[in-house]
């Protein structure tokens, strides 16, 4: 055994664990107070090619000739989950469902780029409705997630319906819609203009398809969209993002990309990206995929090690405060939310020894706290009160 | 004390890096060097420039270490790179081609390249099984020694082909240098890389 783990996974110490842990609780706070409910999936799934990222999964070989693969995203294995338990939900016939879900996915990708292979997605699903509060119920749960680890969310909003509208009417090839789809999302115009001229494709809509990806900006660019792409197809998905637009009272920390053209056949709505100051990629990611999985759906996942790398660094792991010799007392520390180590030898000269070894202020020997460095003002005198030194007859903890 | 420039652009070495100096002045930017052409990373008035080799551009652009920067379509290709590339700026233009000895016709058993990626993607479209072997320059010397029996390079006269008796069997890409953008910059950098993109735009004709 060496002792690198393999490509593109990694070890996380402890004040990058503990800092996880914080954003996972803070995360999970807010899906709980919005009423999305907690569920889990298996990390393994049978291999199926469909599946809408069978060529970065990992595969292992089951014990009868099977092929399972290692869980490569939530949303699939979700919408099973849904079909299987919540049958009415998933027709539309039950109102919304709102679902919950964090865990480790796998990419069986060339590691590079700050992309690894083992990461972890946070996310929540909106199951059953489709309209356009319900969208920006997501857009508004994206902005908050930012916002609860402590960044400055903005977040881009598209709606790739305009620009499959746009295919239609200017009659793209069905085969070669996703490269010139690409074309649209890196912003390319030059590429853009390679391919229709390439495809002969001629007509109003299709000159329109090259100014495309500078309708991006503020709500002024609906009207610009508007202006672009007067027909009433290209009108319907303008309006439908201006719908989910009008939802919000402060619509400053939105940003209107009609460019947005990522995974065209797979979302079908509205998309939506969240991006903080001072960091080049984006934290989250997620739109409306009606018909992909389930009739209707949508929902956002967040790459947890992304965000976090957003963050300053994590102050050190916080130390335990206290060795005890005295289990009684130490019962009473932690169950007041203090870490405190049990010392090695009862002894008291022995575990003195310890607690300055490792650097904890404060011994616990026999019912009495003693301070061996400087802890924090009035530290002492709180660690004797719960251990209720001088009174006789405190209550137990 | 002085701001940092509001933006950071990551530029090649090299020639490509003068003339794409000589773009972003003339569209509106006092970028001054002031002596200081081989320093790697320094503040010239309207932006912190970063000087690198052209294939690592896209990372830094792609990571936001750059907002945006300047480089070869070829490059960014090989990449597989998703960043904005607003302007197509025109200059550095070369073709990657699918080079030969003259004269040969048979199968392909080995393709050398600087671009191992772009050259399978190509081979495989063709329906070829040739293996890629990645070398890191004087590709053309492969075919000459028979390393390879055919090579994936970039072609921009083709006096170095004629020389050595290659011969440029297919173009498989049309390139020139373009001005890419971090996709979080250009949304929350927008005051300051939306004109500069226009400016850009207007200069080139693009």
């Amino acid at each position: 055994m060496t002792g690198a783990p393999p490509d593109g996974t990694r070890f996380v110490p402890p004040e990058l664990a503990q800092a996880r842990t914080v954003a996972l609780e803070r995360l999970n706070r807010l899906y709980a107070s919005w009423g999305y409910a907690p569920v889990e999936v298996p990390a393994l799934e049978r291999y199926d090619p469909e599946h809408p990222r069978s060529e970065q999964s990992f595969k292992l070989s089951d014990r009868d000739s099977g092929v399972l693969a290692l869980r490569s995203d939530f949303t699939p294995a979700l919408a099973q989950l849904v079909r299987a338990s919540f049958p009415e939900a998933a027709a539309g016939d039950a109102g919304a469902l709102r679902l919950r879900y964090s865990g480790t996915v796998w990419h069986a990708i060339h590691p590079e780029l700050a992309r690894t292979r083992e990461f972890t997605q946070v996310g929540i699903e909106l199951i059953g409705v489709s309209h356009a509060r319900a969208d920006a119920e997501l857009i508004h749960l994206a902005r908050e997630s930012v916002r609860a680890v402590g960044l400055a969310p903005r977040v881009e909003v598209g709606n790739p319906g305009f620009v499959r509208a746009l295919f239609e009417l200017a009659a793209v090839p069905e085969e070669r819609r996703g490269t010139l789809a690409d074309a649209i999302d890196r912003k390319d115009r030059s590429d853009i203009r390679a391919l229709v001229d390439e495809l002969e494709l001629s007509g109003p809509a299709a000159a329109a398809l090259a100014e495309v990806p500078d309708l991006y900006g503020g709500s002024e660019v609906l009207d610009d969209a508007r202006r672009l792409a007067p027909w009433p197809q290209a009108r319907a998905e303008i309006d439908r993002l201006e719908g989910v637009v009008a939802q919000f009272e402060d619509d400053s920390e939105l940003l209107l990309d009609l460019g947005m053209a990522r995974r065209l056949a797979y979302y079908t709505g509205v998309t939506f990206r969240a991006y903080t100051f001072d960091f080049g990629q984006p934290l989250l990611g997620g739109g409306r995929y009606d018909g992909a999985l389930l009739p209707h759906a949508a929902g956002f996942s967040i790459g947890l090690e992304r965000l976090l790398s957003a963050l300053p660094a994590p102050p050190p792991a916080s130390a335990p405060r206290v060795v005890a010799t005295d289990d009684v007392a130490a019962r009473r520390l932690r169950a007041a939310g203090i870490a405190v180590l049990r010392a090695s030898d009862a002894d008291r000269a022995e575990a003195l020894a310890e607690a300055r070894a490792r650097g904890v202020p404060f011994l616990v020997h026999d019912g009495r706290v003693e301070e061996l460095t400087a802890g924090e003002p009035g530290e002492l005198a709180a660690l004797a009160a719960l251990l209720g030194e001088g009174e006789e007859g405190a209550a137990g903890a | 004390m002085p701001e940092d420039p509001a933006l950071t652009l990551a530029l090649p070495k090299g020639r490509v890096m003068q003339e794409a100096l000589r773009l972003l002045r003339a569209a509106g930017m006092r970028l001054e060097l002031a002596g200081a052409e081989r320093a790697l990373r320094f503040d010239a008035g309207d932006a912190t420039l970063i000087v690198m080799r052209n294939a690592d551009v896209p990372t830094y652009v792609e990571l936001g270490v750059a907002d945006a920067g300047v480089v070869g379509k070829d490059v960014l290709a090989e990449a597989g790179s998703t960043l904005y590339e607003p302007v197509d700026l025109g200059i550095a233009a070369c073709r990657l081609s699918l080079i030969r000895p003259r004269g040969a016709t048979g199968a392909m058993a080995r393709v050398a390249s600087k671009y191992p990626r772009t050259a399978a993607d190509y081979l495989r479209r063709k329906g070829s099984t040739a293996e890629v072997v990645k070398l890191a320059g004087n590709v053309e010397l492969a075919c000459l020694s028979g390393l390879a029996d055919a090579v994936v390079d970039v072609v921009q006269t083709g006096e170095t082909l004629k020389a050595n008796d290659l011969e440029e069997v297919d173009v498989i890409l049309e390139s020139s240098a373009r001005f890419v953008v971090n996709r979080a910059a250009l949304k929350l950098k927008a005051e300051h890389l939306r004109p500069l993109i226009a400016a850009l735009r207007d200069l080139t004709g693009d």
